[in-house]
């Protein structure tokens, strides 16, 4: 029971921080960057390729790779889409998601390459006669100290203030003397290093990397910052939680029917959008013009 | 996009189709084959733009009417002896194992699944807007997945159904197909049709005017399920097989850049971005394997055809991002195309 908590807790930490990476990029340009996932691949086989220099150097490596990766998609691509339509935008960024999974497979081959990373943190240990996975726990603080840090870039620095402005009022936030090309950079940059945080978390868990392993947790967290609500940083880092922990728990709950548990977490998200389409956080009853 | 009916801007696109089918489909084997797989990929793009392309809102959803309808077709269609002694149809409710219907009245009751599922959702979608309306439907796709992945009463489960008959005339997938472009077509200047545009271009000032818009996209969405119906059912009958993950991400994807590099509003987009994706494909495909494009070999190393199709279609939405026609009709002396 305790480990079915930790488990959830741990999962939606590390949707919240995909949810978080997704959600710093659509705030500032309105982009949903499917391409996200790509960059989480490419974490992953930086992590992975890089097994057998020391952790930190392997860590920093990582996120150096995915922030550069995040800034070359956002200086090559995206940003002669600014101000596009939303739905051409996405298809843009899921072409640039195929065409890196593509690019890997050429690299990398198809097969999953493997490699123990961080094997300190697996295993278990036993607390009280519970016995607890060493990976839940250090996830949970990874994802509680990372969302604390982004909390406070959020909330206390300049740079926060000028993504929170943006988030919600791009056009006025311009106007208001916000540099758009470097604030979109940053944006890109730390959705890069956060996409390499989620790598890290995952490739512990499972260091099967293949060339679409960034995939399923970016459309989740896609759906995360829907449920949550995009127009706030919150409401995407909380939406992506909810998500993850809501999966996770069903696994549990469902017993044998846990095969259905994303059928059943699909109705909960499409139940959440006909109450509240703004996502939980909405505060406004504007409509975005479609 | 246009207002009443102009013969030129329907029979453009439908003499163009038949004469791309006719000139490729009878040339190999093998020709036929991409004629019929792009006729039932160009369906399911034009059953995504009378939805997009009039509502402007994105769905992914199209992908479960799709799979709705090549089961509902499939499982009809396959003999029921190879349904009694197929390991992955053991489980089959057994109504479903006696039941066999032809070709044609198959292709009605996928029709109608697609319209079923469409139609009921949509009581729930449609109320929906912008992005929020996307995940929804999205969520759809990943409901409908997840229940033919795992459930075998319905169907193979993960596996493939196999055996499904093919279309025996290269004129069959063509009337369909035209037929369809009429639907889309005559649905595009009916009253629905231009009240659901004009909530595309101000969603506040179209209910001002008296219209509902979760009722006219709730029509569209009906329609279009309907057709994504027989698009899924098309593309599995042309395959000869079903399977579940044929019709989920690179499908959905696929038809929906199809839609928008053509220029999502229009039927001559629609029809546009079909035949340039698919002939860019075949190009590139024909480079790799060394055969001759116009009397020239360009080689292309093996792997990469891949990386050049999706560096092409990230190219072509960045040189036009309101795709190739900008969302015109088609017209002869071609019109200008830079505003």
């Amino acid at each position: 029971m305790i480990q079915a908590i930790l488990d959830a807790v741990s999962l939606g930490g590390v949707y919240a921080l995909a949810a978080l990476g997704l959600g710093l990029v659509f705030g500032v340009m309105r982009l949903v960057n499917f391409a996200h996932a790509e960059l989480i691949t490419v974490a992953s086989y930086t992590l992975v390729m890089t097994h057998q220099f020391p952790l930190v150097v392997s860590i920093v490596l990582s996120v150096v790779v995915a922030s550069l990766m995040a800034l070359l998609m956002e200086l090559l691509a995206y940003r002669r889409l600014r101000g596009s339509n939303p739905a051409t935008m996405l298809i843009v960024s899921f072409g640039v998601s195929v065409l890196l999974q593509k690019i890997y497979e050429l690299v990398f081959g198809a097969l999953p390459r493997s490699a123990s990373v961080a094997t300190g943190l697996t295993g278990a240990f036993t607390v009280g006669g519970v016995s607890i996975t060493t990976a839940s726990v250090v996830t949970i603080v990874l994802a509680v100290v990372i969302l604390l840090a982004m909390g406070y870039l959020i909330e206390r620095t300049k740079l926060g203030l000028q993504l929170r402005a943006a988030a919600s009022d791009f056009q006025t936030a311009r106007l208001l003397g916000v540099r758009s090309n470097r604030l979109i950079a940053s944006a890109f940059v730390i959705s890069g290093a956060l996409a390499a945080v989620v790598a890290f978390v995952n490739v512990v868990g499972n260091p099967q990397v293949d060339p679409r392993f960034g995939l399923d947790i970016t459309i989740l967290a896609l759906v995360g910052i829907v449920v949550g609500g995009m127009n706030s940083l919150r409401g995407s880092a909380l939406g992506g939680f909810i998500v993850g922990a809501v999966l996770s728990l069903l696994n549990v709950i469902l017993g044998n029917g846990r095969v259905y548990a994303y059928s059943w977490m699909f109705v909960i998200v499409i139940v959440i959008l006909l109450v509240r389409p703004g996502g939980i956080l909405s505060k406004f009853a504007t409509k975005e013009r479609v | 996009m246009t207002t009443r009916l102009r013969l030129q801007e329907l029979l453009g696109p439908i003499l163009i189709v038949i004469a791309f089918s006719y000139v490729v489909g009878l040339q190999s084997a093998q020709g036929l084959l991409i004629v019929q797989s792009t006729l039932a990929l160009f369906v399911m793009v034009l059953a995504l733009h009378v939805f997009v392309g009039n509502s402007g809102v994105l769905s992914f959803g199209h992908g479960a009417f799709a799979m709705f309808g090549a089961f509902a077709s499939g499982i009809v269609t396959t003999p029921s002896n190879i349904k009694e002694n197929s390991l992955q149809l053991q489980n089959l409710y057994p109504f479903l194992v006696n039941l066999n219907l032809g070709m044609y009245p198959s292709l009605l009751l996928a029709i109608a699944a697609g319209a079923l599922v469409a139609g009921l959702s949509g009581l729930l979608l449609m109320r929906l807007n912008g992005l929020a309306a996307g995940i929804a439907t999205f969520a759809l796709l990943g409901v409908a997945y997840n229940i033919f992945f795992y459930n075998n009463r319905i169907g193979p489960g993960s596996q493939a159904l196999l055996a499904l008959p093919p279309f025996q005339f290269l004129e069959e997938p063509v009337v369909l197909t035209v037929l369809v472009m009429l639907a889309v077509y005559l649905f595009g200047i009916s009253r629905a049709g231009r009240t659901l545009r004009a909530t595309r271009e101000d969603p506040l000032a179209a209910p001002a005017l008296g219209i509902s818009i979760t009722r006219v996209r709730w029509i569209a969405f009906t329609l279009s399920g309907a057709i994504a119906g027989l698009g899924g059912a098309m593309f599995a009958h042309v395959a000869g097989t079903v399977q579940v993950q044929d019709y989920y991400l690179p499908y959905t994807f696929m038809t929906l850049s199809m839609l928008i590099i053509g220029g999502s509003a229009s039927l001559w987009g629609a029809t546009v971005g079909t035949l340039l994706v698919t002939g860019i494909g075949q190009i590139l495909l024909m480079m790799e394997q060394q055969k001759p494009i116009l009397g020239i070999v360009v080689h292309l190393p093996n792997g990469t055809r891949a990386i050049v199709i999706a560096l092409t279609l990230v190219v072509m939405l960045l040189w036009r991002s309101e795709g190739v026609t900008q969302g015109r009709e088609f017209k002869i002396g071609m019109p200008k195309l830079k505003k």
